[in-house]
């Protein structure tokens, strides 16, 4: 478990930033506490190749574990590629919901065929965000305000107005869903 | 050059403390210039082999002749080792910043781009509505054009009749006669 390096760093930010709008600040600094005084702070730590958002303290507590014995620790955001990219992991939804920029929200007979690894079609589409540009990152809502997944935006929202219902207006790019379809390998290698 | 000088002080110093002895005075003298030349000749050497002195390479950076080293084996002169970590929030924050308004700049070009082809998308339409419209209002003028013909010649065919209005009496009023 280390630092992230500079570039890692960027690489990182660049990603999430493709979600999240200026509030992501509050994500490095510390959050105050109701009665006034900073609270904990939080950090980013790499193991195995995975990004964590980790405590502060916590992450310093893991230093006296071994880097092979240590499994997992904090939130996972995702992962380096071999390449120096990014892959962000639905474990991440958590941190990037409260923050998101632009929202596609779906109706309920659309809940399940995007849970189940499905692109958002604009018959399932309940509202939007509006000005929306085409291949931006979205945050996909059930109509009660849950967090279903993210996604990029298959078109702009203007251009989506046109669209037939069956024409994808978001491509998927992760759901909860895969909690359970990718169980296997979402916590460990 | 400081043996020199103390040397010629120290003669000085003898002149001047025997004037009345000549003879010592040229003994004197004779190791006198025998060390100014002794002191004369070492400081040549000294020259000599600072002007042999040879600079290596490395010592004056010069670059090496056909080095073309690869990127990652080359390490740059006074630069820390290893990776360089983030950990405190000045220098993280300044990273995202700097990220942010990058992607707030793509965000903002993505959606003037999108106005801008809407805008053309509109203007074509409305062109081609244009076009539409000066077509039909063409073709409206000619069926006009065609209509006014067929009238004038209706017009004509029914006034020609009129015009020698004995005929026309004779054709259309039919008398019938009762003996």
């Amino acid at each position: 478990m280390r630092q992230l390096t500079q570039e890692e760093t960027k690489t990182l930010f660049s990603k999430i930033a493709n979600y999240t709008g200026r509030s992501l600040n509050q994500l490095i600094e510390p959050v105050q506490d109701a009665s006034g005084k900073p609270g904990e702070r939080y950090v980013f730590r790499i193991q195995n190749s995975r990004v964590y958002y980790v405590k502060e303290a916590i992450a310093n507590l893991a230093t006296s574990i071994a880097r092979p014995n240590l499994l997992s620790l904090g939130t996972c955001i995702g992962k380096f590629t071999k390449t120096g990219m990014f892959r962000i992991h639905i474990t991440a939804l958590d941190i990037i919901a409260p923050h998101a920029r632009y929202k596609v929200w779906i109706r309920p007979n659309g809940e399940m065929p995007f849970l189940y690894g499905g692109h958002v079609v604009k018959a399932h589409v309940g509202r939007w965000s509006e000005d929306c540009p085409e291949h931006q990152g979205v945050v996909v809502y059930s109509m009660n305000d849950t967090p279903l997944g993210f996604g990029v935006t298959a078109c702009s929202t203007a251009a989506a107005r046109k669209l037939d219902p069956t024409g994808i207006v978001t491509f998927r790019q992760g759901d909860v869903g895969e909690y359970l379809r990718e169980e296997d390998t979402l916590f460990a290698t | 050059m400081a043996t020199s000088k103390s040397t010629s002080k120290a003669s000085a110093s003898k002149t001047a403390a025997g004037l009345g002895k000549p003879k010592s005075d040229k003994k004197t003298r004779a190791p006198k210039a025998k060390s100014e030349v002794k002191t004369h000749r070492i400081s040549a050497k000294d020259k000599l082999k600072k002007k042999k002195r040879i600079y290596t390479a490395e010592e004056l950076g010069v670059p090496k002749l056909n080095g073309i080293v690869p990127t990652g084996v080359q390490k740059l002169k006074g630069k820390k080792k290893g990776k360089v970590f983030v950990d405190d929030a000045e220098s993280m924050l300044a990273i995202l910043g700097m990220v942010q308004a990058e992607k707030e700049g793509e965000v903002e070009g993505k959606i003037m781009k999108a106005r801008q082809l809407e805008e053309i998308r509109e203007a074509k339409r409305v062109e081609a509505e244009k076009r539409v419209q000066s077509k039909k209002a063409v073709l409206e003028e000619a069926k006009g054009v065609l209509r006014q013909k067929k009238r004038t010649k209706r017009d004509k065919r029914d006034e020609k009749p009129t015009d020698d209005g004995k005929k026309e009496s004779s054709h259309k009023k039919k008398r019938v006669s009762f003996g």
